[in-house]
């Protein structure tokens, strides 16, 4: 098997006033292991510690107690950064510099040299939907405009582990369902994502993994659909059944295993509705 | 660092910060001419104007950019973009050093316009080599003056009970002001370094004379060094520029003297006094003022580096605000404290909160003295030619190594202080 990309052993994170003071216990032991691939869900109440998490697992944030490696590194060493794409909770965009300067500086951060760069822009450019506001400054962009930026800002050294905080946080339905296929692709070319999300709906849908942090603990951690899926009971979808042919089909299951037997009507997810209407209406 | 250098400047171009600093050097040149009043001579003029105007752009840029350096790390703290830099393999020193070369850069921009508006005025005098006497340092005089002191039998108990540095500090500020009384028909001689012998031509005394009781007493004297003469008729409480001929009608070619002595000989009726630290100079021809002006800007330009690495540092560690509050404060301090020095010298009956001010002073003065030793403003006012030497100087410490280690520290602080909040 094959080195974890993300590996938190006993993690803790106590936060001190100025005389040293403890003020607050945010994370309170921590295992976690991040395969190569996953989609990780990092999920939790307000304050239930996955935003220091992440910072710790950033380097931002040095931990009181246990250990972080990513790619078998500590967080600040160089190596480990280099492959590593980070999208915050809030795209926090230089607002005077253009969409384009904005993904260049952030190419040129990460090493890439000016030729790579060029192509590189121009690419995620096109991927996020921005080629033709590439040269206006992103201070006059809108919130969904600026998160593709910072998206593409985060991509932009092609990273082996992206960490996004809040991806589809702004960003309308279809900017959404993109983002949601965006990492869907990624992860299949092999891209690891740490991902948090308040939306649980979408963290159902990309995530493999997912973990539940509570006050600091981790509630519980799996894979997603293991987590979810309720093997004792079933559910099957018939296409084409009419509500009467439903309701004697739902009576003589019902009479011949003895058990209730619930059926209703499957409803298209609003998001692909809102696609296939907006679709429609742009012709 | 080439992105945060360019990032900075994209920062400050497109914040207006260069070209409010031109449109001001611009209406410093243009109306300040107008308001301010010269004592009505050439040379009063020039000093005036120099001072005034081009002292006036760098001091206005000082105060801007430093506000500037003390506002970029601390902003791209609290917005959360210094985080999403350092996540980045980037190094904090590269992400420090990077708008400290903006900064530079946009100052380079600024003293070069400053410079070009002050040449293209044209009439400007050359700038001349100055020279002071070459006397033993005050505090070799004033130790021997201390043992003197001590061994005297008639030195009160006062004194005695003094502590010894206190008594040298004294010592060493009146051997500084020491005048020499120079009675009707004696001359006094003063050594100079050799190289102040050295011109061939347009060797001039600055001196500033005083009589001891009437201030319009009347001053006649002579006045040679090496082959060059003048004589001595006025004394205007101020200082003389003291043109000297050659004496030899054969050649005034440098001589070759190992210490060349200023002679001034009292022909006239009544004493005359000066301070041999203070009250002269030997002046010989230099080069242009353009070129003055050149290396005096690049000293500007030295500070000005100074003070931005140390308003990067107090960014990294300090919210905005209390940054630039912080910068400020300094920047005040380390001006006015050595005129508390000079106005304000110490004597033993110095009350002890007075004292303090003065331990405070010369603690801020020590401090300093490295980064703050260039004065750009006041050579290229007075036309004292600034030297290669002197440049280079404040190019090693203001420009290097000082802010080389302001921003180590800053860096290793904005490694542990990348995020804004918890």
């Amino acid at each position: 098997m094959s080195e974890p990309v993300i590996e938190i052993v006993g993690l803790r994170k106590t936060f001190r006033d100025f005389w040293m003071r403890p003020v607050a216990e945010a994370v309170r032991g921590i295992d976690l292991s991040v395969e190569r691939g996953d989609v990780f869900g990092l999920l939790g109440p307000n304050g239930s510690g996955k935003s220091t998490t992440i910072k710790m697992v950033l380097g931002l944030l040095a931990p009181s107690g246990g250990t972080i490696r990513l790619f078998g590194q500590p967080p600040r060493a160089r190596a480990a950064r280099a492959r590593l794409g980070y999208l915050p909770e809030l795209s926090y965009l230089h607002p005077f510099l253009t969409a384009r300067e904005t993904i260049r500086y952030y190419a040129g951060l990460s090493s890439l040299d000016r030729r790579t760069a060029r192509a590189r822009t121009a690419e995620l450019l096109a991927r996020v939907g921005l080629e033709s506001v590439a040269d206006r400054a992103v201070g006059g962009f809108s919130k969904g405009m600026a998160r593709r930026v910072a998206l593409a800002a985060a991509l932009v050294s092609n990273p082996e582990l992206l960490i996004l905080d809040e991806p589809t946080s702004g960003l309308d339905p279809i900017g959404t369902r993109d983002v949601k296929e965006l990492i869907r692709t990624l992860a299949k070319d092999g891209v690891t994502v740490l991902m948090t999300s308040h939306l649980l709906a979408d963290t159902e849908d990309v995530c493999t993994k997912i973990a539940i942090l509570s006050q600091g603990r981790v509630a519980a951690c799996g894979r997603t659909a293991d987590l979810l899926t309720r093997t004792q009971d079933a559910r099957f979808t018939v296409e084409g059944l009419a509500e009467d042919e439903a309701r004697a089909l739902a009576d003589e299951l019902s009479r011949r295993y003895g058990k209730p037997v619930a059926f209703d009507h499957p409803s298209v997810p609003l998001e692909k509705f809102f696609a296939e209407a907006v679709g429609a209406a742009r012709g | 660092m080439a992105e945060s250098f360019l990032l900075a400047w994209r920062a400050l171009l497109r914040g207006h910060v260069l070209t409010a600093l031109l449109a001001l050097t611009a209406l410093a040149h243009l109306f300040l001419p107008a308001v301010v009043r010269s004592d009505g001579t050439d040379s009063g003029g020039s000093e005036l104007f120099l001072r005034v105007v081009p002292g006036s752009v760098y001091m206005v840029l000082c105060v801007a950019l430093l506000a500037c350096a003390c506002g970029l790390v601390a902003r791209a703290r609290e917005s959360h973009r210094l985080a999403l830099t350092v996540v980045r393999p980037v190094s904090a020193g590269a992400v420090v050093l990077g708008p400290l070369m903006a900064l530079v850069a946009v100052a380079a921009v600024v003293l070069a316009f400053n410079a070009g508006l002050t040449c293209a005025r044209g009439g400007w005098p050359d700038s001349r080599h100055v020279y002071v006497p070459d006397l033993e340092p005050p505090e070799v005089a004033a130790r021997q003056m201390l043992q003197e002191i001590l061994a005297s039998t008639n030195t009160s108990e006062e004194v005695r009970s003094t502590p010894q540095h206190r008594l040298l500090s004294i010592l060493i500020g009146r051997e500084a002001d020491r005048y020499e009384i120079i009675r009707p028909g004696g001359t006094l001689e003063l050594p100079f370094p050799a190289e102040a012998a050295g011109a061939s031509n347009g060797v001039v005394v600055r001196i500033h004379f005083s009589t001891r009781f009437n201030l319009r007493a009347s001053l006649s004297g002579e006045m040679s060094f090496g082959k060059w003469s003048a004589a001595v008729t006025n004394n205007t409480q101020s200082f003389l520029e003291i043109p000297l001929a050659c004496a030899v009608a054969t050649s005034c070619d440098p001589p070759v003297v190992e210490t060349p002595k200023l002679v001034f000989r009292n022909t006239g009726r009544s004493e005359v006094m000066l301070r041999p630290r203070r009250d002269v100079e030997v002046l010989t021809p230099a080069d242009s003022f353009g070129m003055n002006m050149v290396r005096a800007s690049c000293e500007m330009l030295c500070v000005i580096a100074f003070l931005c690495a140390f308003g990067l540092f107090l960014s990294s560690a300090l919210s905005r605000p209390v940054a630039i509050f912080t910068a400020l404060v300094a920047l005040t301090v380390t001006e006015m404290a050595p005129a508390v020095l000079s106005q304000c010298p110490e004597t033993l009956d110095l009350p002890f909160t007075d004292r303090i001010g003065l331990w405070l002073s010369r603690g801020v003065v020590f401090a300093t003295s490295a980064v703050a030793a260039p004065e750009p403003v006041s050579d290229l006012a007075t036309g004292t030619y600034v030297k290669w030497a002197d440049v280079g100087r404040a190019f090693l410490v203001d420009a290097v190594v000082a802010p080389l280690a302001l921003l180590s520290l800053a860096a290793f602080i904005v490694r542990r202080r990348a995020s804004a909040s918890r």
